[in-house]
């Protein structure tokens, strides 16, 4: 980096020390001087001045350690209320006068110490004979003085307030202050003894001609942020903005958006509307009726067992069904009734047709409206949560989405149904070649499958469509021809969002979701 | 929609017809021809030449086996179906089954025939034994109304007697077991009883089939006799019976075993069943028989339904070399289907027999002319512009699904026994996590925000979408209800933080609000509220309860509401 650049990189804590051997820039600065004459906070200083060791701009010259000693928040509260030992000795003399017995406990409860305290304290006085235990764990003084307790008291008075140098002890000083400095393990210790570090400081080369340099291009002060102060009055102008390393990662933030499923939901949506195709609604609760009767599965279909379809616990069946629908719906079951089919021939439960189930497909949908007297031409479309009794895995969801609907013309057959399956693969899945199998539903004949070549995941089935039997158009009042449709997407949604399992579509990991991107 | 397993070999061999020479297929002309069955090779082994075929017509069970694969291919290809000739008996003194009376309560109908000539090999015996369990499982609803029988015809002196008797009145040694039991003890031990019983539950006497001896053939639905009940390649006579409740699925079914066994060589002798009683064939019904009706429908029905001019003598075409009968008018084609078929109830029908044995391709795709408008419903839109402005707040849209469990949208909301912890519930629970439909949104952001304890924070997440919630007013005895719910999680969330973002939500939507204090028990008391607009309660809003947040094991604070976006969108 040459020293232009080196500059201007610096902070402005480094900028002011630089500056402070401006006048001499070979002066040798002890770090109270330069504490000076900066004027900066030592702990501003302490680390400007790391910064510029660090960057080879300033060096050290000479670099002094002395041993400090002073009191800890312990050693200060001893200043008044004396040390355990003293406490201890104090207590000794004064149960010789009274000619009271004085226990280990008793000292221990009347003068609020610590047991480690106490026998701490008791151990070194004996030691010093200024103490005896006698019978009963009591203590006894022996009139002789502790050497430890007045070296303590004298130390407490020296060093309180004022840090002293160790040097300046005498030997038998400096052992007591060894004796009762905190170290590790021990925090309850009156004194502490510290290294201070005397530095003195003086430019290298490099910081030689940066401190020139700095004083050449005159200080303008650096700001980090502009203020609207600074715009203001204008002074903007006399500041330096320091720059910013903005190869940096940028803090992450969390945006508002919507669930990436969801937005391809949207998308599809989005495309169905703009074919022409109107959205229709129904509830998540359906009768077997609409879900099943009135789509001409026979109420035996395997379909329709209770290892295929979630059933109502409570209450279990609908209290109504409308008419005309449910009579001529078991007429077209019994007989074909007015259909023009021969019917199923079985006799049609209607306890069975007002049972309550969750909504197992789409189409049930597609049943309410062609009741409910459908525009002719008319399509319509629905994107439905459906439920089935399937065990979860990566394949099965208990509940999803389908994307189903009708269209009703005049115009409708079997070639308009090809035709509008063209246009939802090129629509809907981007693909250009298309092929038609043979298919069963119970409601469509003739059926139909749809596979595609999509552009990334080659053949896939898109869809199933048909024509509606008249045995589910005429009695719901239908005359015209309807082709019902449905696509499968979830194969394509799980490709676009870059997941394999379906139950990632309803993942729980807020993470994921944050950090999936949109799809289409 | 059945899967079965059929062999490559032997499907080149019925192409063929018995006696000729195979006729090799690659597994591309395979695939293709499956089209004309509805099928879909789903797997296959090159080694054994074994190919595992899913047959989506649940109308056509004739389909479910490699003979009936192989008949729809053959007749394609040669144009037209030959006629089976065991129609017509050849011998005046046809053998007899007698039905005892009583069973027009228990299994009223049987069918049965002789297959002679054709000696069973491996393949042939896999086939027989899966199309009798597909046929008598998806067909016959699990033997409730047809179940199905193979015998060594030899061992059999007819007539035979399809019998009703009671549970220690007859007793055979089963299929699978080595020593005699009673039919009431196989009811009890055998595992066909154990699985299937249920079908004669609550009779006094079972049905039970014997030949002129008193010999014991089997118990149907349920086992045959060890004895005389299990085929063994080999065989070359053998004695197939069914019985059920359904006397024209009884018949057809009989009908296509005729036709596979006749296909792979066999020569077919039918069955003359007599009734104590009336049957919609009479009290004495050959069979198998030919149950076909025929239908006359005009060309231009067929026309209009494909869009496409054939002429009467292209869809006659069709059909024929589809497997039907068919005679020709001006304008109009009367047919009939073949025998193993049954599944013409409507002139549509027909329609895509046609198609399908045109192919698909043969029909050019056309667009829909007719000019519509798109549309969202009311409900869709608005909820699209909440779920913009929840976006614009700075909301990460979540998705869940609607089945959850009580415990999670109930218990652990402290909802017990309020009228805000109804449910619909499901009957038929097959894991309690998927057993209710949620009744409102909370549950479904705590779920997301009690698996993202390491997502950093603040935590803003909403969703929209249906809740369901119990109404006796209603006929269905549920709503369903589009809600909206949003709730902020991280260390200081607090009452106000969520309260600006329901406020400017309600701003955007132009509707006023106010909030009405409530004790919630999943809000903290004093720190919760109805939300009330145009004198309605349309949703909640709060701090939520620390045990709430306890017993999802959250450990930062959260604020939430929900509001009822079906209620707001429904005002003009």
């Amino acid at each position: 980096m040459d020293i232009s650049s080196l500059i201007d990189s610096l902070h402005p804590l480094e900028v002011k020390v630089l500056s402070t051997f401006a006048s001499n820039p070979s002066a040798v600065l002890q770090t109270e001087q330069l504490a000076q004459s900066s004027g900066l906070e030592p702990s501003q200083l302490s680390m400007a001045v790391e910064w510029l060791l660090a960057k080879s701009l300033l060096a050290v010259d000479t670099e002094i350690v002395t041993p400090m000693v002073s009191l800890t928040k312990v050693g200060e509260s001893y200043v008044e209320k004396h040390s355990p030992i003293e406490r201890v000795l104090a207590a000794a003399r004064e149960a010789a006068i009274t000619g009271k017995r004085l226990t280990i406990q008793d000292i221990q409860s009347r003068e609020g110490l610590e047991p480690a305290e106490v026998s701490g304290a008791i151990g070194r006085l004996k030691k010093e004979g200024a103490l005896l235990i006698i019978q009963g764990g009591c203590i006894e003084s022996t009139g002789r003085p502790s050497p430890t307790a007045e070296a303590i008291r004298g130390l407490l008075q020296q060093v309180h307030e004022t840090p002293r140098e160790m040097q300046s002890f005498s030997d038998a000083q400096r052992q007591v202050i060894q004796d009762h400095a905190v170290k590790r393990g021990n925090a309850k210790e009156p004194f502490r003894i510290d290294d201070r570090v005397a530095r003195s400081l003086k430019l290298s080369t490099a910081g030689m001609e940066a401190a020139q340099q700095l004083s050449k291009q005159g200080v303008l002060e650096e700001v980090s942020q502009l203020t609207p102060e600074l715009l203001k009055d204008g002074s903007w102008r006399t500041k330096r903005f320091r720059k910013y390393t903005i190869s940096l990662r940028a803090p992450r933030i969390a945006p508002g958006k919507k669930h990436p499923y969801r937005e391809f939901l949207d998308t599809v949506k989005t495309k169905l509307v703009s074919m022409g195709f109107q959205e229709m609604r129904g509830p998540l609760v359906e009768t077997e009726f609409w879900n099943m009767d009135a789509l001409f599965m026979p109420q035996f279909h395997p379909a329709r067992d209770i290892h295929d379809v979630y059933f109502v616990k409570e209450p279990k069946q609908a209290t109504s069904i409308a008419e005309p629908f449910l009579s001529r719906v078991a007429q077209a079951h019994q007989d074909g009734g007015a259909t023009g089919s021969s019917g199923w021939n079985y006799p049609f439960d209607v306890a069975r047709a007002r049972r309550l189930v969750l909504r197992s497909q789409g189409t049930a949908v597609s049943a309410h409206t062609l009741a409910a007297q459908p525009a002719v031409p008319g399509k319509y479309f629905s994107i439905a949560r459906c439920f089935r009794y399937d065990q979860v895995d990566a394949t099965h969801a208990t509940d999803f989405f389908q994307v189903e609907g009708i269209v009703l013309g005049e115009d409708i057959n079997f070639r308009t149904l090809l035709g509008l399956l063209n246009l939802f693969a090129r629509e809907v899945a981007q693909a250009k070649e298309v092929k038609f199998l043979p298919a069963y539903f119970p409601f469509t004949e003739p059926s139909v499958e749809m596979h595609v070549r999509h552009p990334k995941l080659g053949w896939m089935e898109l869809g199933g469509a048909g024509l509606f039997r008249s045995e589910v158009t005429l009695p719901l009042g239908v005359t015209v021809p309807v082709i019902a449709w449905g696509l499968g997407l979830d194969r394509m949604a799980m490709v676009a969002l870059g997941i394999h399992d379906i139950r990632e579509l309803f993942t729980d990991n807020l993470d994921l979701i944050r950090s999936t991107k949109g799809a289409l | 929609m059945p899967t079965i397993t059929i062999f490559k070999q032997d499907l080149e061999g019925l192409l063929a017809g018995p006696g000729e020479a195979r006729q090799p297929m690659t597994l591309e002309q395979i695939e293709d021809s499956l089209m004309l069955v509805k099928g879909e090779l789903k797997g296959q082994n090159p080694d054994t030449g074994e190919l595992r075929i899913e047959l989506q017509d649940s109308n056509r069970p004739d389909l479910w086996c490699c003979e009936g694969i192989a008949r729809q291919i053959r007749v394609k290809r040669q144009g037209s179906l030959p006629k089976y000739d065991f129609l017509a008996p050849k011998s005046q003194s046809l053998k007899r089954l007698n039905v005892t009376p009583g069973l027009e309560k228990v299994r009223p109908f049987v069918a049965a025939c002789t297959a002679t000539g054709y000696r069973v090999t491996k393949d042939g015996l896999a086939q027989l034994i899966q199309t009798q369990e597909k046929l008598a499982e998806m067909f016959g609803r699990k033997r409730r109304t047809v179940s199905i029988g193979l015998y060594r015809l030899a061992a059999i002196e007819f007539p035979v007697t399809y019998d009703l008797v009671k549970p220690d009145e007859a007793a055979f040694t089963p299929l699978g077991m080595d020593t005699a039991m009673t039919l009431g003890e196989m009811l009890l031990v055998h595992p066909k009883g154990l699985e299937f019983g249920g079908i004669l539950s609550g009779q006094d006497r079972l049905p039970f089939l014997r030949d002129a001896k008193g010999q014991a053939l089997s118990f149907p639905p349920i086992i045959n006799s060890r004895e005389v009940g299990e085929v063994r390649v080999g065989d070359d006579a053998l004695f197939v019976e069914v019985t059920g409740t359904d006397l024209s699925m009884v018949v057809l079914t009989l009908n296509i075993f005729a036709a596979n066994l006749a296909d792979r060589g066999a020569v077919i002798e039918p069955i003359e069943v007599r009734y104590p009683y009336k049957t919609d064939l009479g009290e004495t019904v050959m069979t198998p028989q030919d149950l076909g009706r025929s239908r006359t429908l005009p060309v231009q029905t067929i026309e209009r339904a494909l869009g496409q001019a054939l002429g009467v003598h292209e869809v006659a075409k069709a059909l024929v070399a589809y497997g039907y009968e068919v005679t020709t008018a001006a304008e109009q084609v009367t047919v009939t289907l073949p025998l193993y078929r049954q599944d013409l109830m409507h002139a549509m029908d027909v329609v895509e027999d046609v198609a399908i044995s045109r192919g698909y391709a043969d029909f050019l795709p056309v667009m829909p002319s007719q000019f519509t408008v798109g549309g969202l419903s009311r409900i869709e839109e608005f909820s699209d512009r909440a779920r913009a402005l929840m976006v614009g707040m700075g909301f990460q849209e979540i998705i869940s699904n609607i089945l959850g469990s009580p415990q999670d949208l109930r218990d652990g909301m402290r909802l017990e026994g309020t009228e805000w912890g109804q449910l619909v519930e499901v009957d038929n629970v097959m894991s309690l996590n998927f057993s209710a439909l949620r009744q409102w949104m909370l549950p479904s952001l705590l779920r997301v925000e009690a698996a993202s304890n390491r997502a950093f924070y603040p935590h803003r997440i909403f969703e929209a979408g249906e809740v369901a919630r119990p109404d006796p007013a209603q006929a269905l005895g549920s709503r369903t209800v589009m809600v909206l719910g949003g709730m902020i999680a991280h260390a200081d969330a607090h009452f106000s933080e969520i309260h600006s973002c329901l406020d400017t939500l309600f701003y955007y939507v132009g509707q006023a609000y106010s909030l009405e204090p409530v004790q919630h028990p999943s809000f903290l008391a004093g720190r919760a509220g109805s939300i009330l607009s145009e004198g309605k309660r349309v949703g909640v809003i709060g701090e939520l309860h620390p045990e709430v947040l306890e017993r999802w094991q959250i450990s930062v604070p959260a604020v939430a509401f929900e509001i009822d976006l079906t209620q707001l969108a429904e005002r003009p």
